[in-house]
């Protein structure tokens, strides 16, 4: 079972080399991410049935699922099968406009496959030292995605994603060392169990808790940077608005979570040593409301739709380290809701984006006008999508941010849910007045012609409109079971 | 006997980041990071055998020494080299920061390092804490190299420094940690250093320079 999720990216990753066949190539590609999603789904199964699952002989001390590792797992396989679908559409207008080559296309599908390997590597160990080469693995396999088309804007987006992110994360491996210290000088069992993110959730009690609290400040910071947090963030509007529309997509609606997921497992590491969350719930409320401050103000002044995207991301980013900051069940469930509802909701508007850019060529907002006439589905998708994104019922991410809300209060922390509504309220704001003009009158330029590119493309986005309202006005029961079993793993220490 | 010899080569690996700190030109530095890098194998080779006499059986530790002496020693600094002898041009000062300063910015920082360090209770082990001190130092220096230099590769040079500390950390806090993270984590930076030369490329291709000053089109 766990072998298949790393078997299945690589044999598809080398396979698009093979052919020459640009239809056999989006299939391979989309048949590999159909077969992904299918085992993340089987493995939830598994893991509802016996807790978790774990690997098989050699890989024993190295794999195991549990509930939160197979939620994210099933988030990272859904967004990347429906950006595979994407990616057909995308690419095929690129490939017939002579943008990129056949190459360029396989050069595509073979990265971004490493991607999602790296980050499924990351998402089932459960050595810390692995997450981190994983982690740092998926930096350098998506550094060229961003610098994909090779011109002078990505290619300085590409370098300082590259070494913002490698030097961030360097920190982070201080911060593993540490604790890997902590947990070999209190423990006599084997070198390699030491490392373990579950051994040392078991043994919290007996770690040191001056040498977690240092450890988990590094992590926090190498992580976060990988997160995005202000304001170690600099490299991510750039990376987002850079890279091509499906790789956006990627990066925000799954990177930045697996990223997230490194905090979560320390998180509950030393929030279980600690027997409190005041520690790591002040300093991540803390990250959180500066990461949404920068996003607000970034956001008033942006004239690129992407940046915007990508702007808004830091700011969800800092949503869901609020929730886990407070640490109560209600907020731990909202910011788990708030991951998939995120990784859904921006997924369709970078997709979205992906169909604007192909058919204006431009990623200026004053360079777009009238797109509700000439792309009707694109344009609603994306108006909807900009309503959903700040927050507007019937969407998951009011529901998510509501509970938010409603978890710091409840747990006092009224600074924090105050200063999270203005902020809320300012983004909301600086949206709909810069994304705005954008969706209504008519558009000037004789070049571009009504209609949407092909159906694929707008279909994927209707998939993922289905998912945001449906999830915003039920939860399935077995979802809302599985975030249950990860908020309580979250919880469980304390 | 075995301690003393570890102190003194971190404290040199510590003082070798100093000496980068100072250096002016490009090959300077790179030669810096060779002499580090050898120093960072002597540690390697240092704990390998000591592990392997107390242990009477083989020691792992001395793959990373063979790689680190292969890699950081001859390759990538033959590679680095070669980079910059085609990638050059004039730029007058390749800092931002001139020397004197810098140095003083570095005692700071080592100095901060240290009152981290001390400030953690659960290290109750001096001479750990010393070589976290040394080797945090180092991550410390390295990164201020990096924020310090106009050209791309002092950045892969700062990079590669911020790297080493890890190792030095890794190797001496813990006693090297699990053989497959240890290879993980060298494969890892490798092929980041890799990527980072063919960007090197890429940015003097397209912008007829390596000065990362140059890279200014994405702002706010």
């Amino acid at each position: 079972m766990i072998s298949a999720f790393l078997a299945i990216p690589l044999i598809a990753g080398s396979f698009v080399w093979v052919t020459k066949n640009k239809l056999v190539i989006h299939c391979t590609n989309l048949a590999g991410a159909l077969l992904l999603l299918i085992f993340s789904i089987l493995s939830l199964a598994d893991i509802k049935k016996y807790e978790a699952v774990t690997g098989k002989g050699l890989f024993k001390d190295l794999f195991y699922i549990d509930s939160l590792s197979g939620y994210i797992l099933f988030i990272t396989a859904l967004a990347f099968f429906l950006v595979s679908l994407f990616s057909i559409s995308y690419f095929s207008e690129e490939l017939r406009r002579n943008v990129i080559t056949l190459n360029k296309l396989k050069l595509y599908y073979s990265l971004s496959n490493a991607f999602v390997l790296a980050m499924l590597l990351a998402l089932i160990t459960k050595n810390m030292g692995v997450m981190w080469i994983a982690i740092e693995a998926t930096t350098l396999a998506s550094a060229f995605l961003v610098g994909f088309y090779n011109n002078k804007r990505a290619i300085e987006a590409a370098w300082k994603y590259l070494i913002i992110c490698s030097v961030g994360i360097a920190f982070s491996m201080l911060g593993i060392i540490l604790l890997y210290y902590s947990s070999t000088i209190t423990q006599v069992g084997s070198k390699i169990s030491g490392l373990n993110w579950n051994f040392m959730l078991q043994n919290a009690s007996s770690l040191d808790p001056s040498i977690l609290k240092i450890a988990f400040i590094f992590i926090l910071i190498g992580f976060g940077t990988k997160v995005g947090f202000s304001p170690m963030h600099t490299w991510l509007p750039d990376a987002h608005s850079q890279a091509p529309s499906p790789v956006s997509a990627l990066l925000s609606g799954v990177l930045l979570n697996t990223a997230m997921y490194g905090i979560i497992r320390t998180l509950s590491i030393v929030n279980s040593n600690l027997g409190n969350s005041k520690y790591t719930g002040n300093l991540l409320i803390l990250l959180g409301l500066l990461s949404i401050a920068t996003a607000a103000i970034f956001i008033l002044v942006q004239q690129d739709y992407k940046r915007i995207l990508a702007y808004s991301s830091i700011e969800h980013m800092g949503i869901i380290a609020i929730g886990l900051g407070i640490c109560t069940p209600i907020s731990v469930f909202a910011a788990l809701y708030h991951v998939f509802n995120h990784a859904m909701t921006k997924s369709m508007l970078f997709l979205a984006t992906g169909n604007v850019y192909l058919k204006y060529h431009t990623k200026k907002i004053s360079g777009i006008r009238g797109l509700i006439n000439t792309m009707p589905v694109t344009g609603l998708v994306f108006i909807l999508g900009v309503f959903a994104i700040t927050g507007m019922p019937p969407f998951g991410i009011f529901m998510s941010e509501f509970n938010t809300v409603a978890g710091a209060v409840q747990s006092k922390a009224y600074i924090a849910a105050v200063l999270l509504l203005v902020f809320l309220a300012v983004i909301f704001a600086g949206f709909i007045k810069q994304t705005g003009k954008m969706f209504y009158g008519n558009n000037t330029n004789p070049e571009i012609k009504k209609g949407e590119l092909d159906f694929i493309g707008p279909a994927v986005l209707i998939i993922l409109l289905f998912i945001i309202v449906s999830f915003g006005i039920y939860i399935p029961k077995p979802f809302k079971l599985l975030m249950d079993a990860c908020t309580d793993i979250i919880l469980g220490g304390m | 006997m075995y301690s003393n010899a570890i102190n003194l080569l971190a404290i040199l690996i510590l003082i070798s980041s100093f000496i980068l700190i100072a250096n002016k030109r490009q090959n300077a530095y790179i030669s810096t990071f060779r002499f580090q890098s050898l120093l960072l194998a002597l540690v390697s080779l240092l704990v390998s055998v000591r592990s392997m006499l107390s242990n009477k059986k083989f020691d792992e530790v001395i793959i990373i020494f063979c790689l680190i002496v292969l890699f950081k020693v001859v390759i990538i600094p033959i590679v680095l080299k070669r980079t910059s002898k085609k990638v050059e041009y004039t730029v007058e000062k390749d800092f931002f920061i001139n020397i004197p300063v810098s140095m003083l910015i570095c005692c700071g920082l080592v100095v901060l390092c240290w009152h981290v360090i001390y400030s953690i209770e659960g290290i109750n082990n001096s001479d750990t804490r010393n070589y976290l001190i040394y080797s945090m130092s180092v991550v410390m220096l390295g990164l201020f190299f990096m924020i310090s230099r106009k050209k791309a590769i002092g950045q892969i040079v700062g990079f590669l420094v911020i790297e080493n500390g890890m190792f030095l950390a890794a190797m001496l806090t813990t006693e090297g940690m699990p053989m497959f993270v240890e290879l993980g984590l060298f494969f890892d930076l490798l092929t980041a250093v890799l990527i980072m030369g063919i960007f090197v490329f890429k940015i003097n291709d397209t912008f007829d320079s390596i000065d990362i000053n140059k890279l200014k089109n994405l702002k706010g």
